[in-house]
């Protein structure tokens, strides 16, 4: 048996208190609700999905309504969502306490747990990845130019197999942040309406910069082709910003406690709202603004920022929710707002 | 009469339970405990579950500290020692000291956030109404954690999977009843039918408040504790003081409520970043 486990109220060091004198608000500070497990692989995981998710609607739309302009941006849009899919399942199976179980997940489909449709959402998503990464390298020309395996590929409705898969990849971008929302956690549930959108326009953004990246390493990508990428990834980050603060908003003083001081809350500020928020619309705005300006120099470093800033606001959800879990004050804050 | 302390926002609720036919479950009577852990004990002798930690709280008679993935019951130790303005308390709650005991459980809530969660479909409910965490099947993926408003399902550090009250599936179903009730040599923890038992209940709480308890009041049915969708707890309490005091939230919420306006909103965001995604990429 392992006798250096510590349960969660033992390891709370400095806020223990002696016996108050009058009756206390909490039972000696102990956590009401268990805070859920997650760490590295879970955050890691949410932001790969989401630029996986992302990729595929951006390859997808570019298929469908951009014309020659933007196919390297299908191309690429196409592979970066096999690329960073191929990883998730690998994350989460590790991040179960028995991986060797993963498969029961597979036994059910309950559409009130959002852990379950985000399996069969992630599963099936990986198949259209699989499908639509698989037609791209026939149309790159990988299998020379009348094999059979080329023709048979180019045979399939590339177009309609996108489409359906759009709605799985909306579907893998946004149960993220219902997976959260559906939890007795204050931070997370109070927000239920706007986490999905939330990791859904993050999803957004890090896609639109994950490809502009990668089309900025490559050669023979015009100049135009990076200005369409470059809308769509400020318009994503507007939205992330607004849905930002209006679930800051929406939390009240106590349940956004987490936000407000120590690690996370400065990860918060100077990461997600700084970094990956405010300096990349700066750089972007004045790309756009001033014409003589570096732009290539101007969207790479905007891209890495807003990647950077991706990742943190998925650690700062995941960690902000664990402190939120684990203050009996924000949990009956939240089990206590329907008091009139 | 019902005290200022205790807010109840439907009195109308009082007593109301959703509780399915041949529902069984607890009423832990805190006004009985004595705080002698036998319940804790028996738990842990029954279903053979570890050590949790060993550790000292520091706070008070009660080193368990809260449910744990192998401590099912835990019995909480609120000392009211002094009066708020630091001195010692002159006066005593009439049948009661200053000390409130309360053994804390599962709820088997009638609907459960655990069960919902649960993406194996390893958390089922029983004949019974109660709520099981069939060990054969979790694979512990942990999201029965959060999804509890009490704090209920922990993760074990042994077998890695989710445990909690059984309410002694296996004795129930040889006719005995749970282990910790048999013990409870005052008992506090009464084991029976739902309605029953919520009758009973109904009838201890008048009781307690013609004695002079006015604070005394049922945790666990619609009004409070089994509120939000929960629909009421097949494990109830009468309790004293307010939730917040005994590590309980007065007016918790079935967390699934939320995942049919939460998928709402988020394809509608989806929609509109499509919309976006055109408008952007096309030129």
């Amino acid at each position: 048996m392992d006798l250096s486990y510590k349960r969660q109220w033992e390891t709370r060091g400095g806020r223990r208190r002696s016996v108050p004198d009058k009756t206390p608000s909490s039972y000696y500070n102990i956590p009401v609700i268990h805070k859920a497990h997650w760490g590295w692989l879970v955050i890691v995981y949410f932001f790969l999905g989401g630029i996986s998710a992302g990729s595929y609607v951006i390859a997808t739309v570019a298929d469908l309504f951009g014309g020659p302009e933007t196919r390297r941006i299908r191309q690429i849009g196409r592979y970066l969502s096999l690329a960073a899919l191929l990883p998730s399942p690998v994350l989460l199976i590790l991040d179960l306490g028995r991986p060797e179980r993963f498969y029961n997940m597979l036994r059910v489909l309950k559409l009130r747990s959002p852990m379950s449709v985000g399996t069969w959402g992630l599963s099936i998503f990986g198949g259209f990845c699989g499908i639509s990464a698989l037609i791209q390298t026939a149309e790159d020309g990988l299998y020379g130019s009348s094999t059979l395996a080329r023709r048979l590929l180019l045979a399939l409705p590339s177009k309609p197999i996108g489409v359906l898969g759009t709605f799985f990849g909306f579907l893998v971008g946004g149960y993220t942040g219902v997976l959260l929302a559906a939890t007795a956690v204050p931070l997370w549930a109070k927000n239920y309406l706007l986490l999905g959108p939330l990791f859904l326009a993050s999803a957004m953004s890090t896609a639109s910069a994950a490809i502009m990246l990668v089309l900025l390493s490559i050669r023979g990508t015009s100049h135009r082709t990076l200005k369409r990428l470059e809308r769509l990834d400020v318009i994503a980050i507007v939205l992330e910003l607004v849905l930002l603060i209006a679930a800051r908003a929406n939390l009240g003083p106590i349940i956004a406690r987490p936000l407000q001081e120590g690690k996370v809350a400065r990860v918060y500020r100077w990461g997600v709202l700084g970094v990956g928020i405010t300096v990349p619309l700066t750089l972007l705005s004045i790309g756009m603004l001033w014409r003589k300006a570096p732009a290539r120099l101007l969207g790479a470093l905007s891209s890495l920022l807003v990647l950077v800033g991706g990742f943190l606001l998925r650690y700062v959800m995941v960690e902000a929710g664990h402190a939120s879990a684990d203050d009996p004050q924000a949990t009956f804050a939240f089990a206590r707002k329907k008091e009139k | 009469m019902m005290s200022a302390t205790i807010p109840l926002i439907d009195k109308e609720l009082v007593g109301q339970h959703g509780a399915r036919p041949g529902a069984m479950g607890f009423l832990t009577d805190t006004t009985l405990c004595i705080g002698c852990k036998a319940c804790e004990v028996a738990c842990k002798q029954w279903n053979q579950l570890p050590m949790d930690n060993f550790g000292f709280t520091g706070n008070s008679y009660d080193n368990t500290g809260d449910l744990a993935a192998a401590t099912w019951r835990h019995v909480a130790f609120v000392e009211q020692i002094g009066d708020g303005s630091g001195q010692r308390a002159a006066t005593m709650a009439p049948f009661q000291s200053n000390w409130l005991m309360m053994s804390d459980v599962c709820k088997h809530c009638v609907n459960a956030g655990c069960l919902e969660a649960c993406p194996t479909g390893a958390i089922i409910r029983t004949e019974f109404d109660t709520v099981v965490i069939q060990q054969d099947i979790c694979n512990g993926c942990g999201y029965c954690l959060p999804a509890c408003p009490y704090g209920v399902p922990a993760l074990s550090s042994t077998d890695h999977k989710a445990h909690k009250c059984t309410l002694c599936y296996d004795r129930m179903d040889s006719g005995l009843e749970p282990a910790c009730a048999k013990a409870c040599p005052t008992d506090s923890i009464q084991f029976g039918p739902v309605t029953a038992l919520m009758e009973h209940a109904q009838t201890r709480v008048a009781d307690l408040q013609s004695r002079g308890v006015a604070n005394a009041y049922l945790y666990g049915d619609r009004a409070i504790g089994g509120t939000g969708g929960i629909d009421g707890n097949n494990a109830f309490f009468i309790l004293t003081a307010e939730p917040e005091v005994y590590n309980l939230p007065a007016y918790p919420e079935l967390p699934q409520d939320k995942v049919g306006r939460a998928f709402l909103t988020t394809f509608g965001a989806a929609l509109a970043l499509g919309v976006a995604a055109v408008v952007a990429l096309r030129g």
